[in-house]
């Protein structure tokens, strides 16, 4: 334990109501504790909410507002997922701070998000006070009850004293190891009676229950190094670990030596810049053709901080069947959950690599890696050109993406909602900049990309941050324009409105027989909205507009949105129907 | 469906046992008995946890998402002939004036079984054992009028030489199924 902040008690703030325990009047309240353990974390933004029973520490922010940049949403979803950008993009935890009850439950969808793409989040919350808990009291839910399976860790604070440890320790679970979402439900009396004692902010550094491995065993290494070396046709998987543990460079300077084709998975995008030689495509139900269908050819898979999602694997019982696995992986749950893996690799990506760096062998794979170019000539010519270039009818989502890559020559950050425009962005950006894509992927959010680009634009304020939502995603969330234009974020917002949930419109075509139930949707004007919450933007529905409409968002100084009307009916190819194997893959 | 015993090392802490609990429902996994008390070391509670299940691999996972609890330190799933293991039972028997009167002996020397209790018309009898001799007992005592029939959860120590608290809290992740 590392003491970084220790500081002299002053004193307290005045508080609404009588404090429990004041043997001294210059200790502080639980309220101000906060405060404290949250500089001491170097905490610089919060995105909240206020109510009742977060009045206490909203009251002691009224003193901090100078050090700490409270951003006031419009609804706790909101905070959620713009923590969850902020996160993403920065590498360290997003601060929620919400109210008790609705407050808290609001905040659900975004922290189950946060757990299963781990994502660091700390969030607090108000909590009745002790007294009234379990008596059903205004604005009381079980909130410890109901965040337990979808956070890393949660905790009730109900003694003012115990602030400085448990806020370490949030920080420390939130941050390390795979890094996930903490809730800590604080009750309304801890936040206003006096510490007893002097605060004193120590950062936790390790738990004697919690010891993730960071570092990893050695033998577990060159067991892992002598499959890569004895492959003939090795392939690595690239998944979210990597940009997580920052090991970008490591990845390529491994892949560099050994001669392996790499594949990402959707969060693993923009690891490796897309024009990289060994970069080959993207894995999944809507990744490119020879990254997928090639898993079938592959002797050796080197999975990288990624965990064989179902969107991934189709089938599992027939994927990779025929391949050794290493999987290098932080959490040892992951080992043998979908894929038995034969060289398992306990450990932080980063480490991992450096360590089976000096041990691998310099390889050159060209005639392997020439394999996945020919399916990459028939994915072209059966889907992309004709996608890019054919000029018939309405402008396709593809087009868009394809222009904007272009103009922002790959370095913006991607921010995508859930859906065909999803899938789009990731087929057609061309990513030059890790950690470029921040997208809703193993709980699949609607609503997600509008929040999160605001969060990710105030995390990277040096980057051009564009959100591509679906014209139903933006419905889901658009109260958040509000947040936006507050803060004065210059965050650039595209609808792709093809006035259908398009995703589930294809599914309903291709495996429905046509009979789509309930995905057409009449669509408010939205740049009317827009400009409601006074923030400018403009529609575009022909193909001879797009490049200026694109240009003349991407010149905006503030935030704009961009409504491109897109073709009703299009779908993604290619596309591995769910619970096919892999090898299924359709074109059309 | 195979019998397994899961010994559970964690910190006592408040609502654990819930988020140990909701492991197994999500996976749809029945808890047939749980015991939980505090072991030779202060502050760390052991979980024992019967369950059965016809996948070993299933039982494997379902191991390792309870030890990525941040409080667990340590979790070993045990099959039966890795264990020393016993439940205790109670049994009230009713014994009115003029009815059967209980064979002591047998109880005592066959099922080392003990009467612990005598109320005015019931005495209590206790029984520790495994769950096959608990029953055998209970259709011995069939005979008489049973008031009440109580089971505790299993107890359960590893037949190896080591306690299990030395891997704690410096053992490293392993595999003990």
């Amino acid at each position: 334990m590392e003491a970084i902040a220790s500081i002299k008690p002053e004193t307290a703030h005045a508080v609404d109501t009588a404090p429990v325990v004041a043997p001294d009047a210059t200790y502080i309240n639980g309220s101000h504790a906060l405060m404290r353990c949250l500089l001491a974390e170097g905490v610089e933004t919060i995105f909240g909410y206020p109510g009742g029973a977060i009045m206490p520490v909203y009251d002691a922010l009224y003193d901090y507002q100078d050090q700490l940049n409270h951003i006031l949403v419009r609804h706790e979803q909101g905070a959620g997922h713009a923590a969850q950008g902020y996160a993403r993009v920065t590498g360290r935890a997003g601060i929620c701070l919400v109210t008790s009850g609705p407050g808290a439950t609001n905040l659900v969808t975004a922290i189950a998000d946060a757990l299963i793409d781990s994502t660091p989040l700390v969030c607090i919350v108000g909590q009745v006070g002790k007294k009234l808990l379990g008596t059903d009291a205004f604005q009381e839910a079980d909130v410890m009850g109901v965040t337990m399976p979808i956070t890393k860790w949660n905790y009730q604070i109900t003694d003012a004293n115990e602030v400085p440890e448990i806020l370490a320790k949030a920080f420390y679970i939130a941050q390390s190891g795979r890094p996930g979402p903490v809730l800590i439900d604080m009750t309304k009396s801890s936040q206003l009676e006096l510490m007893t004692k002097p605060f004193v902010y120590e950062r936790c550094q390790s738990l004697v229950s919690y010891r993730p491995r960071r570092i990893p065993k050695q033998e577990q290494v060159e067991a892992a190094a002598n499959l890569i070396n004895s492959a003939k046709r090795p392939y690595i998987f690239a998944g979210h670990g990597i940009q997580i543990a920052k090991a970008e460079a490591e990845l390529i300077e491994f892949a560099e030596k050994t001669g392996i084709p790499v594949a990402t998975t959707l969060l693993g995008q923009s690891t490796i810049s897309t024009n990289h030689p060994l970069y080959v495509g993207w894995l999944g139900m809507h990744g490119n053709y020879g990254p997928n269908v090639m898993t079938d050819q592959a002797d050796v898979i080197i999975a990288i901080g990624m965990r064989f999602d179902d969107r991934v694997t189709g089938d599992a019982s027939k994927f990779i069947k025929q391949a050794k696995v290493v999987h290098i992986e932080i959490d040892p749950s992951e080992i043998d959950k979908i894929i038995r893996a034969d060289a398992p690799v306990i450990g932080d990506a980063k480490e991992v690599l450096k360590a089976l760096l000096p041990l691998v062998k310099p390889n050159d794979h060209t005639v392997w890696r020439n394999e996945f170019r020919k399916f990459d000539a028939i994915e072209n010519e059966t889907i992309t050109v004709p996608e890019l270039t054919n000029l018939n009818g309405k402008i396709r989502m593809a087009e868009v993406i394809d222009m904007l890559s272009q103009k922002t020559k790959g370095e913006a950050v991607l921010v995508t909602d859930v859906g065909q425009h999803q899938m789009m962005a990731s087929r057609y950006y061309q990513f030059r900049r890790p950690n470029s894509l921040v997208t809703s992927g193993g709980m699949g959010t609607m609503g997600f990309a509008l929040p999160a680009a605001f969060g990710a634009q105030v995390g990277a304020p040096d980057r051009q941050v564009v959100a591509i939502i679906g014209d139903g995603c933006f419905q889901m969330t658009l109260q958040e324009l509000g947040t936006i234009v507050q803060n004065k974020q210059p965050v650039k917002a595209i609808i792709l409105n093809n006035n259908f949930l398009g995703m589930v419109r294809q599914w309903q075509q291709l495996f429905h027989e046509r009979r789509y139930s309930f995905v057409e949707l009449q669509n408010p004007d939205f740049i009317t909205i827009a400009r409601g919450f006074g923030m400018d933007g403009q529609t575009c529905d022909q193909r001879d507009n797009l490049s200026d409409a694109l240009d003349t968002m991407l010149a905006h100084e503030g935030p704009f949105l961009l409504e491109v009307i897109v073709e009703k009916e299009e779908n993604v190819f290619p596309m591995v129907p769910a619970g096919a194997s892999v090898s299924q893959i359709r074109l059309k | 469906m195979t019998t397994y015993t899961i010994c559970i090392f964690t910190e006592n802490t408040i609502g654990l046992l819930n988020r140990i609990t909701i492991i197994f429902t999500r996976r749809r996994i029945n808890i047939e008995s749980l015991t939980v008390s505090e072991t030779e070391r202060k502050g760390i509670s052991r979980f024992t946890i019967v369950i059965k299940h016809e996948s070993r691999e299933e039982v494997e996972k379902l191991v390792r998402q309870i030890r990525k609890i941040v409080e667990v330190m340590a979790v070993f799933g045990y099959l039966n002939d890795e264990i020393v293991y016993n439940e205790i039972a109670l049994f009230k028997i009713s014994t009115p004036l003029g009815s059967k009167s209980l064979d002591v002996e047998t109880i005592n020397k066959e099922y080392k079984a003990w009467v612990v209790y005598w109320g005015l018309d019931y005495v209590v009898i206790e029984k520790t054992g495994n769950d096959t001799e608990i029953f055998e007992f209970f259709g011995y005592l069939k005979q008489y009028e049973i008031l009440e029939f109580v089971r505790s959860g299993r107890v359960a120590v590893g037949k190896t030489e080591k306690g299990l608290v030395e891997y704690l809290p410096e053992s490293e992740w392993a595999y003990y199924l």
